[in-house]
């Protein structure tokens, strides 16, 4: 073996593209002693000589972090390498030299190879490897290891590291380290000859970073009292903060000269220049959201349409069953809540599945990520952090997912206030209540109350921000974020659509559960089945009346609150069971008797509830608890009892007094 | 890399061209140095992907050892919220 060569580079370098062009199918693949890092060696002959390859593990650094890190680090120390080739990516020079940077100093041969030299030049970077290997001391060369062809080079320039024993020449990085305070007190302390490979320039740096290898190797050559004042010294600086500005500065400083590129323009879009700016850019995302929610109604119609198709299956399929002679008791089940209850669930259905599409699409084209850039300083206002508007937006559709997206957030408190106020959103089965009902008890003036539940949203996430926050989120905790863009691009439709189907799907099976439940439970406690006798419900609810009179609720809209906290989509179900006529025994009867037609759910709630009450009743659903399955995927995800029986009593309480305060409101204006 | 962190602190959120601009200096060199403060373990990359999850109420699959939730998030999680990094409380 004439030598031995070992490849250093950062991940995605391309040292396995460079390890397999050089040895063939001459390798073997095993793992580093004790480690499970895999260990790649291999060999070639070139010239008649035989040289040996190893395939360092790539890693970011050499600072003793990670098993790969301490693996390169013992390999290049032990000597077993003659010469070091450093790969580094030519597309980013300014990042991937790092690794150079951080090997710098270490004394054994090296040299440079700048891979991706391809796409370098597609980039439109000119690269001088002359000016960087007068400045470094070593061969440098360009490369790109995907083409075999071009070796030629390769070969030359390790040839010359391995005669000249070319090692890198780091007076630039010293000048640059010795502006660093404590840099320069610990390398007066340290031995002139270093220790085994290592220079005391490359020990300096690395104590400076407190690794922990190398502080361990100085106390061989250090008294104690020594390691004690370096240590004192370490404590003073900035630690890996100083040591990388130095080495990017020295890296800047080799490319000045070396390195020509285009000048970037940071160009910006034409909607980020409406989306990113100071004064547009809240009232454009709020306006990108509210449409988005309008807009979701145009994918909702199929369904919804599906919806009301079933509902008029009622009449037919209650005549057939009557003459095919089928008690009264089941005809009035199958129709009033089996029939009637699919019908909500599509209705409803069709609601999440747009929301589902329209944010998700939202999401897919990159605009969410603006959405949540531009919400981060509010966020950062309630104790949260942008990455916060994900699990709201989410909530949109189903706060169970909005539960889920919390998972993003490892702040506990954060977490755990981010779901406290996604219930505040309202989800998918409310914006198929709240529409339905508003339009038919005012009109155009739904309109009016959609914006005034966004806002009265906006306003009960603030205070519970307040109410919650105190707890659960110190002023610490609370730091900036970076974020980077995703540009603009179309959208995977395929995999939205799968997406969003089984999420609707899901919803389906789920929700079908709860509101045949609810609606049976209901059905049942308020049928009349001996007739003239009033149902458990009906009296029972006479009972509470004037308790929740106060509220702006009569019994009937009460029971569906209650209902509501099971599943919203329930509530309607609830309100048709006992509202099925104005007295409610015999209403069953009535409506399989052929008069089922006239038993028009619209019709019956605007003869028996007034406007006021309706604004309460849909005030109290929309900010109620979303559903039980939420409460179950919240408790789930904080794994906290308390909180989350806390948050749920809030809630139910919150809705109440939403409800009374919109009752008196309604009362003036009617 | 002393004035990224700073700014990294103060509870904005930054695009990387903005701090650019804010530090006089490149993209380039702003991403690396997250980049480098990343590794160092200094600021954190918040993680969008579908593994962790413990949560979702069914449609949960165990494939190959990690959990996705395909019903919950897109496959291979929401790929579109851009990168953000944290600093590291
Ligand atoms: N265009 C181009 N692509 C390259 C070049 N060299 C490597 N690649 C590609 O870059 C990717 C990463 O290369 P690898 O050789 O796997 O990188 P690595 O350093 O071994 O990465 P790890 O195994 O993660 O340490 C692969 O897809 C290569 O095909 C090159 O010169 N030009």
């Amino acid at each position: 073996m004439s030598a031995t060569i070992a490849l250093l580079g950062q991940p995605n370098s391309g040292k396995s593209t460079v390890f397999n062009a050089l040895t063939g199918l001459k390798q073997h693949v095993g793992n580093w002693p004790g480690k499970t890092v895999e260990k790649k060696e291999g060999s070639f002959v070139r010239d008649g000589k035989e040289y040996a390859v190893a395939d360092l593990p790539g890693s970011y650094s050499l600072t003793a972090n990670s098993d790969e890190e301490v693996i390169t680090c013992e390999y290049i120390a032990s000597g077993k390498a003659d010469v070091v080739c450093i790969l580094a990516d030519s597309s980013q020079l300014e990042r991937s030299l790092y690794m150079m940077a951080d090997y710098a100093g270490i004394k054994v041969p090296s040299f440079l190879v700048l891979n991706m030299a391809d796409v370098a030049a597609d980039q439109g970077k000119k690269i001088d490897t002359k000016v960087l290997e007068e400045k470094l001391g070593i061969p440098v060369i360009s490369l790109s290891a995907t083409d075999n062809k071009k070796y030629d080079a390769f070969f030359e320039a390790m040839n010359r590291a391995i005669s000249n024993k070319s090692m890198i020449n780091i007076a630039g990085l010293e000048a640059e380290l010795q502006k660093v305070d404590a840099y320069a007190k610990i390398r007066a302390l340290l031995p002139e000859e270093g220790v085994k490979s290592y220079s005391p320039t490359w020990l300096g740096v690395k104590a400076i970073e407190n690794d922990k290898l190398v502080m361990e190797q100085l106390k061989s050559v250090l008294s104690v009292a020594e390691e004690k004042q370096v240590e004192e010294i370490r404590c003073t600086s900035k630690g890996a903060l100083d040591t990388g500005n130095s080495k990017f500065a020295w890296i800047d400083e080799l490319l000045d000269g070396a390195l020509s590129e285009q000048k970037e323009k940071i160009g910006v879009s034409k909607l980020d220049k409406i989306y990113l700016s100071p004064f547009w850019g809240k009232p454009a995302v709020v306006l990108t959201i509210l449409l988005g929610l309008i807009g979701s109604f145009i994918p909702a119609l199929p369904l919804m349409g599906v919806g009301s198709a079933i509902d008029m299956l009622k009449a037919p399929v209650g005549s057939a069953l009557a003459s095919a002679g089928v008690s009264d008791v089941l005809i009035a089940l199958i129709c009033n809540v089996v029939i009637q209850s699919f019908s909500y669930i599509f209705k409803m259905l069709g609601f999440v599945f747009g929301v589902l599409l329209v944010f998700g699409l939202l999401e897919e084209v990159g605009v969410m990520a603006r959405i949540s850039y531009v919400f981060d300083n509010t966020m950062a206002k309630l104790g949260l952090q942008g990455k916060s508007v994900m699990p709201f937006l989410i909530s949109f559709g189903c706060t169970m997912g909005g539960a889920a997206g919390t998972r993003v957030i490892d702040n506990y408190g954060q977490k755990v206030l981010t779901i406290a106020l996604a219930w505040a959103v309202p989800c998918g089965a409310a914006w198929a209540v709240i529409p339905m009902l508003s339009s038919l008890f005012f009109g155009p003036g739904a309109v009016a109350v959609v914006v005034a539940i966004l806002l009265t949203m906006i306003v009960h996430m603030w205070i519970t921000a307040k109410i919650f926050g105190r707890k659960l989120v110190k002023k610490e905790d609370r730091y900036g974020m970076i974020m980077e863009l995703p540009p603009y691009h179309k959208p995977k439709w395929g995999a939205l659509f799968r997406y969003v189907l089984g999420r609707t799907k899901d919803t389906f099976f789920r929700v079908s559960k709860v509101v045949l439940l609810v609606c049976v439970l209901f059905w049942a406690l308020s049928y009349s089945f001996t007739p003239g006798v009033d149902p458990i419900l009906c009296k029972i609810g006479k009972v509470i009346e004037p308790v929740t009179k106060i509220f702006g609720l009569n019994w009937q809209l009460f029971m569906a609150f209650v209902a509501s906290s099971v599943g919203k989509e329930g509530a309607l179900g609830v309100i048709s069971a006992l509202f099925t006529d104005g007295s409610v025994y015999g209403a069953f009867n009535d409506a399989m008797s052929g008069a089922a037609t006239a038993e028009n759910l619209n019709d019956i709630l605007l003869a028996n509830v007034s406007k006021p009450q309706a604004l309460a009743f849909i005030f109290a659903i929309t900010f109620n608890m979303p559903c039980v399955v939420a409460l179950a995927s919240t408790y789930q995800e904080i794994a906290s009892a308390k909180w989350t029986a806390k948050i749920a009593l809030y809630y139910t309480l919150g809705a109440l007094v939403l409800a009374m305060i919109a009752y008196h409101i309604g009362l003036l204006i009617w | 890399m002393d004035d990224l962190l700073r700014l990294l602190k103060d509870g904005h959120a930054r695009t990387i061209p903005m701090l650019a601009k804010e530090l006089h200096t490149s993209t380039a060199d702003v991403s690396r140095k997250i980049e480098y403060l990343v590794n160092m373990g200094l600021i954190r990359k918040v993680d969008f992907g579908p593994k962790k999850c413990g949560s979702c109420g069914g449609g949960c699959s165990s494939e190959n050892g990690q959990k996705t939730c395909k019903s919950c998030m897109p496959e291979g999680g929401f790929q579109n919220m851009g990168q953000m990094w944290e600093v590291v409380g």
